[in-house]
């Protein structure tokens, strides 16, 4: 069942999703190539397209009398997505597949939990929550990619270094040596400082918010997606200001400076798009005072 | 959602095949956690805490969009957002409590009394609410006598609603339901905590005293992750509103135990691959 007649094909859109949040996420690595972490913002884009073809996503599954509200399938893509992303960083250089392939595990199985044990026989189901196991997980790894500037387990759990100096042994001639070895401060990283809750919410938010804010008998596709688009930003912008705790000053400012454009661009395309679908667009006025007695 | 069509499904009874389906799942998850050299005791725990997160979401009175108009009884919100508030509530109090003394009963008894207390306080808030502000009495519509009080609800139930307000059993409901949620979120997390406790100073050749943290952020966010897709589960199985454990719905319970501990399971094994040596 179509919630909404017309636009792009689901599949069509799940493919452009797929390959541009693996595309963006891989392209954050072009920080280890040149040794400088600008292109760290393509994590985020990569999210944004995750969440764009997540929202279309929802849609079709919401359509479906679910009971819950649309926020539930936000909070369960996440929920997945969550631990299918942290097993699958440990993978090195294959991080951005692996997480996908084990989201989509992960996802079946939930999606096949809830369709023939919770008996809730709703044909799409299955592919839905696998679908939104790999949109949270993706999400996910996009904006951890643009916060810290990798997808590897270990950029995302060592915050910094701290030089530990013990007095070694007396050296010969009696000077005062030290031992100087370097540790890792785990407390200070994206998984260990916990800044992944605030991601895992923020990519939570911006998934669930688009199809609960537009679905009703005049829902559109293309406004629907604008305004996942828009609310991606808006979280990028948050992931991008949280990223100047993890990158240089110029990098952390590129993301900023692109999540605020792309926020403001794609705000002004969703006012005119509903504009557009609104039967008629009047500006508020302040309630009038009825002067006198009465 | 129905605003755009389409039954609302979700039968009464269990579906076999599924269910044998689901249990091979748990215990090929056993078993392959077991191969890989793992003890399968923390994953017991977290099956468990699963499984209790999927029957206490059930006790908890939810209303929906119609408790917000006063047309239905329970708090007016989703099952995965009043589950989730319980559940995190409860699993903040657990966590701190093992913090604060290591024992593990005393984590287990704060987990409860947090997602307890969470809510006793949404249930009494919701009832003032209910009763001072929006000037409606508490009635169910689901049974005209009130087990546990013995009050009376037919002459109090409005017109065209299914009861409103929050009656003493949907209180008494929403609070059980807070204590085993909270009780089996911070199950998760004690277990997920000792997984990591162990496994991450291994593969990372790190002091155990300096990856603490990374080992208490990582169950945490992890204990979220299990939480929300348990939760998630039951709100699926309860299909929208319910009003505690008196509703007919409540039947629906052993199909969710099953599921949240299969799901529980497959996850479980899946968390358990972050402390798998890779070489990478």
């Amino acid at each position: 069942m179509e919630a909404s007649e017309g636009g792009m094909p689901h599949n069509t859109l799940m493919i452009y999703g797929i390959v541009v949040a693996v595309v963006g996420t891989y392209l954050t690595y072009l920080n280890v190539v040149t040794g400088i972490a600008v292109f760290s913002f393509f994590g985020g884009i990569a999210a944004i397209a995750a969440l764009w073809w997540g929202s279309d996503t929802i849609k079709h599954l919401c359509s479906y009398g679910l009971g819950t509200g649309v926020p539930s399938a936000g909070m369960v893509a996440f929920g997945s997505g969550a631990i299918a992303m942290i097993a699958g960083t440990k993978f090195g250089l294959a991080s951005p597949i692996v997480t996908l392939i084990l989201a989509a595990i992960l996802g079946a199985v939930i999606g096949y939990i809830a369709n023939s044990i919770i008996n809730m026989n709703i044909p799409v189901m299955v592919t839905s929550l696998m679908e939104m196991a790999v949109v949270g997980a993706m999400t996910m790894l996009g904006f951890a990619a643009m916060c810290t500037g990798t997808f590897m387990f270990s950029g995302l759990v060592v915050g910094g270094m701290t030089l530990s100096m013990e007095p070694s042994a007396g050296a010969a001639g009696g000077a005062q040596t030290f031992l100087v070895t370097v540790l890792p401060e785990f407390a200070g990283s994206l998984i260990g400082g916990a800044a992944l809750a605030v991601i895992f919410f923020l990519g939570a938010m911006a998934l669930q918010h688009p199809f609960n804010a537009c679905l009703g008998p005049n829902e559109s596709q293309d406004r629907t997606l604008m305004l996942a688009i828009e609310v991606g930003f808006l979280s990028m912008f948050v992931v991008a200001v949280m990223s100047y705790a993890f990158l240089d000053l110029v990098s952390a400012t590129v993301g900023v400076a692109i999540s605020l454009i792309g926020w403001f661009y794609s705000y002004k395309q969703y006012i005119a798009l509903s504009k557009r679908d609104a039967y008629d667009w009047l500006d508020a006025k302040p309630i009038r005072e009825v002067g006198g007695d009465q | 959602m129905s605003a755009l069509g389409g039954a609302a499904a979700g039968g009464e009874g269990i579906n076999p095949t599924g269910t044998v389906v689901g249990i091979v799942i748990l215990l090929v998850s056993i078993a392959a956690t077991y191969a890989l050299g793992f003890s399968i005791i923390p994953l017991i725990g977290i099956i468990i805490g699963g499984a209790l997160i999927g029957f206490g979401v059930h006790f908890v009175p939810v209303g929906g969009a119609p408790a917000a108009m006063g047309q239905a009884p329970g708090i007016a919100t989703g099952v995965a957002m009043l589950a989730a508030g319980a559940g995190l509530a409860g699993l903040f109090g657990g966590a701190w409590a093992y913090e604060a003394t290591g024992d593990f009963a005393v984590a287990i008894a704060g987990g409860a009394v947090g997602g307890g207390l969470m809510m006793a306080i949404t249930c009494m808030m919701v009832n003032a609410t209910y009763v001072f502000a929006m000037g409606i009495p508490a009635a169910s519509g689901k049974v005209d006598k009130d087990p546990i009080t013995g009050d009376t609800f037919p002459a109090y139930k409005s017109q065209g609603t299914e009861g409103h307000g929050l009656p003493f059993i949907s209180f008494f409901g929403g609070v059980i339901g807070g204590l085993i949620a909270g009780l089996g979120g911070t199950l998760i997390y004690i277990e997920l905590l000792e997984i990591y406790h162990v496994g991450l100073p291994a593969i990372m050749q790190a002091d155990a005293a300096a990856i603490e943290p990374l080992a208490i952020s990582m169950a945490g966010i992890l204990a979220i992750g299990f939480f929300l897709v348990n939760a998630v589960l039951a709100a699926y199985n309860i299909t929208g509103t319910i009003e505690g454990p008196h509703d007919p719905k409540f039947k629906r319970v052993p199909r969710a135990v099953i599921g949240c501990a299969v799901a529980s399971a497959f996850c479980g094994f899946i968390s358990m691959l972050i402390v798998l040596n890779t070489g990478m």
